[in-house]
Parts: structure tokens; C-alpha cells; sequence
């Protein structure tokens, strides 16, 4: 704690000598100057950036364009649990469940679309995910001809494995420790039941171990195609 | 109303104070005394002039500052005795306390209150946004239009049965101009007399405002200002989601400094919920706070006098502002809109090059103030354009609701976080600037020194911050369980789940709280039904006030005055239009 500081007070009257305009021209000149100067000399180190050529250093909580994370075996990790669509503030997610070809699965998206032009970037969803499905990316650019095209159904959102994410990923779920590394249960490995489930299944006749190789992809869902979708034109 | 009510046998002392006060004056028949977060008095539509008057006046209470008036519609709420009720919230500057009044305005009939303008002039655009939001009816006021919303609007939306559905087109042959600016008089002996709109769209109004002038020459004899333009709903749109979705609208009021409408809000839900922030948590807020501040002072300190004509100022002090946003964008992920604070905490730890960063913009922003200050502050064209405008007196600030920069600048050192400190402000060393003149030079000064002060605060504070630590509540039905936890533990993922599906349960109750924002007292007043959002939520905005009085403050002066008042006003159009 402190007292109170009259900095009205502290300012003097302008002298005579700088009533006069010039000296108070000269003056402003030197700071500008030396401001010019020092930029010409480390030009490299201007605060300016040429964009689009060169784009800023977004830090890696960066809240862009978000992807849907997808297991080793290419299905998308969302279970269509609508916490995210719960969670978001600008209710710009919609997602329809459906019961997913492969048991283990259960449950996945159907459709899962993000409306961007609805979307505020706030990372609610992200933090809302139990299952470490939504990360968002340092993408910040994404510019429509229509508000169709800017409804991102899961066709545009998945993480395809393998593949860069476009400008590297950005803001997901705090991890303790550095932040990089999920725990164990996020990871990525397909989702097997457990024995005395799967002895169960394998009695039922469920190819319970994958032998089928990955199945089809998550269906995409082109925003036309769903019928009973809000109107957004 | 019939009689104060039956004291409960634990009052908090100013409550006791102010009900004694009652007791002993004419008005004890007509007021009760409650006693909430805030000493509260409760008062019927026709006794509210007198017992206004009397707040004000009374040596005992002298509440001169008229802070909010924020209706209520309790249709949808029990235990009130009337549907509608309007809440003013009062600060009285000699005793340092704040108070509210609830004027019950009784059912069956047109929800009226006379206005009490002649008491506070800083009811004005008050009272008109409670007529324009609930259709309250202010008998008395001299300009009962709408504020927020169009004039081709029908209805009043913030009402519990107003369906949000409706649209209102607005044409141009809607637009309702002052009937004094319709048909202007001639009047000899003048050189010459027009009307002339300035804005909604003109790089000065800084936002989207309209304002109507009457000159006389360059002189402006009568001006009005009409906003609305920016109005998003806020208050509507939070009494449909939860707490916590409430965050990034937040953003949005004062989005200059985004980071302490945050705070300010979730510490008013957090005051209702009874939690406490770790240490680490509060300081990060803190430092983030003041470091908003810096940037919300550069932007209107920068912009106004690229208004009068200097950009480089502009430059100067946007390069301070672009590398806090570096900071506040590692922290959270976003420059402007940050969505950073949650009720109990922070959405994330701060990363670890945090305090570095910090102590290297300590270092840095110093610099590029002290050059302003060399181009600005002994500049002569600065001196005659800035010194002796928009000139505002102690009592006028004071009449007319000004807190923050606007009210120092006249002299009064209200600042809330010396007059209640919050959080660490009371062990940090620092002054409040003032100045005596009351006129744009000298908000110009109290800002530059409040940007230094700012400094100081957060040199002290990242000397104490704490190296680790939890920066959340671990109050799992606040505050999400770490993710860890959630993949793992089935007990945090059922936490994890109702909170995100079904919200924070806030007792039942109300509550304002405030804040020292970057313009001035920024407070909320929430109310919680139980539910898993706010019932209803009312900022008080900083520069609302001053934007009522700014049509008062320009007439006498020149056009080109006008802008540069418009200037040191620091109005943020997403805060004051919400």
C-alpha cells in the first residue's frame, strides 16, 4: 500500500522556449530519428511481419482450426458422447451418434460438424473431451466463398494418422508434466475389451481381434446429405 | 414496506448502521433494511425519490456515486414479493461502502419508478436501458427512449416471457432523430446553425456511435448520442447458459482488455460459491490483469492522439501491446479473446517461461512509454489541443457515475483496488495518480503514470510469484479434475461429466461484486435461482456513465474538441452496448 501520486502537479508549464514550435519539432525528430536508425540498422528485428509470406510463432496452446484425433487404426477416437456440443458456449457442434460396425467401438459420429462461422474459439470443447478426441491447431485461416463451405463436417476435421496437421497442432487437454505427453489412457491404440468381455464376444461369433484389418473410415458427411439441419443460408 | 423487519441477530455493522440511520429518520415506516453481500434497502415505487434523496444526502449515508440500475424480472423466480424490481447500486466516496437499493415495483399495475435523475444525472442512461430492456416507466425523465435496442423494436427483451426468436427489421425511415435536430431555429445574430450527424461509421467514434450536433459554426450548442449499434445480447444470452459458458462473452464486453472482465465475473460466482483460488492462480490473474491494463491505457492513450493527429505515438505504443498479447497467447492460446479464467482457477497452468517473459516486458515497455512521453507530454500542439478540454469538475465527475482514469483526473482518488483491495493489491507498493485539472491533458497524464504504477505492481508480484503450485480449487464440483484423472478414475469422470453436461451449481442468492477494471468500477451483479446458469447477470460498465454525460461535456466546444474528448472517454463500444 501507498499513497496517492498528483501527477497533474508534477508537470510544469511549458517554457518559452518551448512555446516556440520548433524546439518541440526538433525534439519529437530525434526520438523518430533514432527509432528510424536503430530499425534500418537491425531491420531483421522489426516488429513488423511480412504475412502472408511469413506468419507469426503461434505458441503451441495456439486456439485455431480443430481436428478430430483418430486411433492407429484410422477410426476417429470421438464416441459421440455430445459433451463437447454440451460444453460449447456458441453451440456451433452438432453431432448425430450411430452404432459403430465394430463392437469395441460401440458408438461414433455419424455426422460431426463444426459450424466455424458460429464457432468463438474458446477451447470449451477441448477441455469438455473425455476421450482426448478434439485438439485444436495453429490454423487460423480459413476464409469461405458461402456458409456452407464453412460448416466442417468430419471429411475436414480428422486427423488422418500419418499425415502433418497444417501448421502444427495447438491448443489440447492440459496434461501434467510438460504438456506433450497424454497419459497412458488417451492413447491411440485401438480400443480392445477386456479378456472376460472378449471371451463373451469371441462366444458370439464378434471378430474381436481385428483380424479384418481397419475398417471403413468414419462416414463423412457433406452437409447436404443430412436431412433436418438447421437452415444456415 | 410497512416496517423494517425483525432484525436478525446478526447484522453486519454497516447494515446495522444504516438501519439504525432509517430508524431514526422520517422514513422508518417506509424502507426495510437487509442485510445481503451489500447493506440492501428495500423501497416502494412512490417513496423512492425521498429515500433516494435522502441516501444521498444524509450525513450518515452520503452514497453520492450512483454505480447501476439493473432490472429484474422474477417471473421465473420464488421467494420475491413482486415480479419486477429495479436494483441501483450505490457507492458513497467519503465512507468507502458501497450499498444497494431495490425499488419493488408492486404487480397488477405498469411497472413505474419515478426517475431520480435530479438526484444522481448518472441515472440517466440507466433508467433509459431499464425502460428500453423491461419497460420500466420513468415518470420525470427527460428522455425516455430506447438506448440498446432499435427504435422499430416491440417488446421488451429481457423480460422472462420475450421470446429471443423474434426479429425486428430495422429500416432507415425507423430511425427516430431528436426532435430538436428535426427542426432546427434559425436564430439571428449566429453566423450559421446546421445539424449534422457524426458517425455510426467514422474512424473516431472509435466503435459505432452516433452522434447528432447541433452547431453553430464550429461550436456545438446541442448534441445527443445514439448507441445500440454494437448491442449483442449479453444479458440475454447468459441467462440461457451455464456459469462457465458465460467466460468468452465476457471477453467480449471490454475486449482492449479482455483478461479482467474475466476476472471480474468469475470472481462475483466464486464470491456466491464460497471457493477459494490458490495463491498462484490469483497472482497469474493478477499479473495478466495489470499487464491488460497497460494495453487498454497504450490503445486509448495511442488512438486518441492519432485522433488529433500524432500516429506515432500509435506505433509506439502498440509494440508494448503486441508482445503482452505474445504472453497472454502462450498462456491461454488467443490474442484478444482469451477465455483464459474459470470459476476456480484458470483453464490452464501458465507455461514455464512465464515468468521470464514477463520480467523481459518489464523491461521493455518502459522504454517505449518514456518516448511518448518525450514526444507527448512538453509537445506545445499537444498542450493546446488537450489542455483545458472536455473539461469535467469534481462534482460534475462525481454526479455523472465516472470512476476509474475519468474520476482521478478530477481530483477524487477512488480506486477499488485501493478502497477494497481484491486479491494481492494490498501488499503490493503503489500510488493512485491523480490530477486536479479534470480535462483531457490530465486523463492523459493519469493514464501514462497508471501504465507505470502498473509496472510496479507487476514487478512485485512476479518477485512473489510462486515457482509451482496448483493454480485451481480443487473443488471437483467447480473446477474440472485434471485429464489425467479423468482417463483414469472413474470418480473424476463422473465429476468431469456433470459438470460439463449439467454445470456449477450456485446457491441460491445474489451478489455484486466489483473490480477495479482499465476504465473504472467494473462490477457484476449475478443473480443464481439454483440453476446451472445465471438467473441474471448485469455488468456494470465502466464507461457506460461516461458516455451518457459525454453529449453534456462537448457543448460550448468545437467539433474538433469533441473528438478528442471522445478520445480520453475510453469508450469501448463491445462494454458499453453488451
Amino acid at each position: 500500500m501507498s499513497g496517492v501520486l498528483d501527477v497533474g502537479a508534477r508537470v510544469k508549464k511549458l517554457t518559452a522556449f518551448e512555446r516556440l514550435y520548433v524546439p518541440g519539432v526538433l525534439k519529437g525528430l530525434a526520438v523518430t530519428m533514432r527509432h528510424f536508425l536503430r530499425n534500418l540498422v537491425a531491420i531483421r528485428r522489426l516488429p513488423t511481419i511480412l504475412y502472408p509470406e511469413r506468419k507469426r510463432d503461434y505458441s503451441d496452446r495456439f486456439r485455431g482450426k480443430h481436428i478430430l484425433t483418430t486411433r492407429d487404426d484410422g477410426t476417429l477416437k470421438c464416441v459421440a458422447c455430445y459433451m463437447c456440443a454440451e460444453a460449447c458456449p456458441a453451440e456451433c457442434i452438432t453431432i448425430v451418434a450411430g452404432e459403430h460396425p465394430r463392437i469395441s467401438y460401440e458408438k461414433y459420429p455419424v455426422v460431426f460438424d463444426i459450424d466455424m462461422l458460429r464457432c468463438v474459439f474458446c477451447g470449451f470443447c477441448v477441455d469438455a473431451c473425455p476421450k482426448d478426441a478434439i485438439w485444436m491447431t495453429r490454423n487460423y485461416e480459413m476464409a469461405f466463398f458461402n456458409r456452407e463451405e464453412a460448416v466442417f463436417g468430419i471429411d475436414k476435421l480428422i486427423a488422418k494418422p500419418g499425415l502433418p496437421v497444417k501448421d502444427g497442432l495447438g491448443y489440447r487437454p492440459y496434461y501434467p508434466g510438460d504438456g506433450t505427453v497424454p497419459p497412458g489412457d488417451a492413447s491411440s491404440s485401438p480400443v480392445i475389451p477386456g479378456d472376460g468381455e472378449r471371451e463373451k464376444l469371441r462366444e458370439k461369433g464378434c471378430d474381436v481381434e481385428h483380424t479384418a484389418g481397419p475398417g471403413p473410415l468414419n462416414a463423412p458427411s457433406p452437409a447436404e446429405k443430412v436431412e433436418g439441419r438447421r437452415s444456415i443460408s | 414496506m410497512s416496517t423494517i423487519e425483525a432484525p436478525p441477530t446478526t447484522l453486519s455493522p454497516p447494515a446495522e448502521r444504516l438501519r439504525d440511520r432509517f430508524a431514526r429518520s422520517p422514513l422508518s415506516e417506509k424502507v426495510s433494511v437487509l442485510d445481503l453481500d451489500l447493506p440492501t434497502v428495500e423501497v416502494g415505487p412512490s417513496d423512492w425519490p425521498a429515500v433516494a434523496r435522502f441516501l444521498r444526502d444524509d450525513p450518515e449515508c452520503r452514497y453520492d456515486l450512483f454505480l447501476d440500475l439493473a432490472g429484474v424480472d422474477n417471473a421465473k423466480r420464488r421467494g420475491r414479493p413482486t415480479r419486477f424490481e429495479a436494483v441501483v447500486h450505490l457507492h458513497s466516496l467519503s465512507r468507502d461502502e458501497h450499498v444497494r437499493a431495490k425499488v419493488l415495483l408492486p404487480d397488477g399495475v405498469e411497472p413505474r419508478l419515478p426517475s431520480v435523475i435530479d438526484v444522481w444525472p448518472a441515472a440517466n442512461w440507466f433508467e433509459r436501458e431499464a425502460f428500453d430492456l423491461f419497460g420500466f416507466d420513468f415518470p420525470g425523465h427527460p428522455n425516455q427512449r430506447r438506448l440498446l435496442c432499435h427504435d422499430a423494436f416491440v417488446g421488451h427483451p429481457l423480460r422472462k416471457d420475450y421470446s429471443p426468436g423474434q426479429r425486428w427489421f430495422f429500416a432507415e425511415e425507423d430511425l427516430r432523430m431528436p426532435a430538436w435536430a428535426v427542426h432546427t431555429e434559425e436564430r439571428a445574430g449566429h453566423f450559421e446553425t446546421q445539424t449534422i450527424s457524426i458517425g455510426p461509421s467514422h474512424p473516431a467514434t472509435h466503435g459505432i456511435i452516433h452522434l447528432v450536433a447541433r452547431l453553430d459554426g464550429e461550436r456545438i450548442t446541442r448534441a445527443e448520442t445514439q448507441i445500440g449499434y454494437m448491442h449483442r445480447c449479453f444479458e440475454k444470452m447468459s441467462e440461457t447458459h451455464t456459469w462457465n459458458q458465460v467466460i468468452p462473452f465476457c471477453d467480449r464486453l471490454n475486449y482492449v482488455s479482455a483478461m479482467i472482465n474475466g476476472v471480474g465475473y468469475v470472481r462475483t460466482v466464486e464470491k456466491m460459491l464460497g471457493i477459494e483460488v490458490p495463491d498462484r492462480g490469483r497472482l497469474v490473474r493478477t499479473i495478466l490483469s495489470e499487464f491488460s491494463r497497460i494495453m487498454d491505457h497504450c490503445v486509448n492513450i495511442g488512438t486518441n492522439l492519432v485522433d488529433i493527429g500524432g500516429l506515432t505515438n500509435f506505433w509506439y505504443l502498440y509494440q508494448p501491446r503486441e508482445s503482452i498479447y505474445g504472453l497472454i497467447e502462450a498462456c491461454c492460446g488467443a490474442r484478444l479473446t482469451v477465455s483464459y479464467v474459470r470459476v476456480g482457477g484458470l483453464a490452464i497452468d501458465v507455461p514455464d517461461d512465464f515468468v521470464p517473459r514477463c520480467r523481459a516486458l518489464l523491461e521493455s515497455i518502459p522504454k517505449f512509454v518514456d518516448d511518448v512521453e518525450r514526444l507527448v507530454t512538453r509537445n506545445k500542439i499537444v498542450r493546446n489541443r488537450l489542455a483545458g478540454t472536455g473539461v469535467v469538475t469534481k462534482e460534475q465527475a462525481i454526479a455523472w457515475g465516472f470512476t476509474g482514469p475519468m474520476l482521478r483526473s478530477t481530483g477524487v482518488p477512488y480506486d477499488v483496488r485501493r478502497s477494497r483491495p481484491y486479491d494481492f493489491y494490498d501488499r503490493f507498493d503503489w500510488d493512485i495518480p491523480v490530477a486536479n485539472d479534470g480535462d483531457n491533458f490530465s486523463r492523459y497524464l493519469v493514464r501514462m503514470e497508471e501504465i507505470r504504477q502498473s509496472l510496479a505492481i507487476i514487478r512485485q508480484a512476479v518477485d512473489i510469484f510462486p515457482a509451482s503450485g496448483p493454480v485451481n480449487s480443487d473443488d471437483w464440483h467447480v473446477v474440472l479434475p485434471p485429464k489425467d484423472a479423468v482417463y483414469h478414475d472413474m470418480e473424476s469422470l463422473i465429476f468431469h461429466f456433470k459438470l460439463i453436461m449439467e454445470g456449477i451449481r450456485v446457491p441460491r442468492g445474489e451478489r455484486y461484486d466489483w473490480i477495479e477494471g482499465a476504465n473504472g468500477e467494473l462490477g457484476f451483479y449475478a443473480i443464481s435461482d439454483g440453476g446451472a446458469g445465471p438467473y441474471r447477470l448485469k455488468p456494470r460498465p465502466p464507461c457506460f456513465p461516461m458516455m451518457a454525460a459525454f453529449e453534456e461535456m462537448i457543448v460550448g466546444g468545437g467539433i474538433s474538441d469533441a473528438i478528442a474528448t471522445l478520445g480520453t472517454l475510453n469508450i469501448i463500444a463491445g462494454e458499453l452496448e453488451r
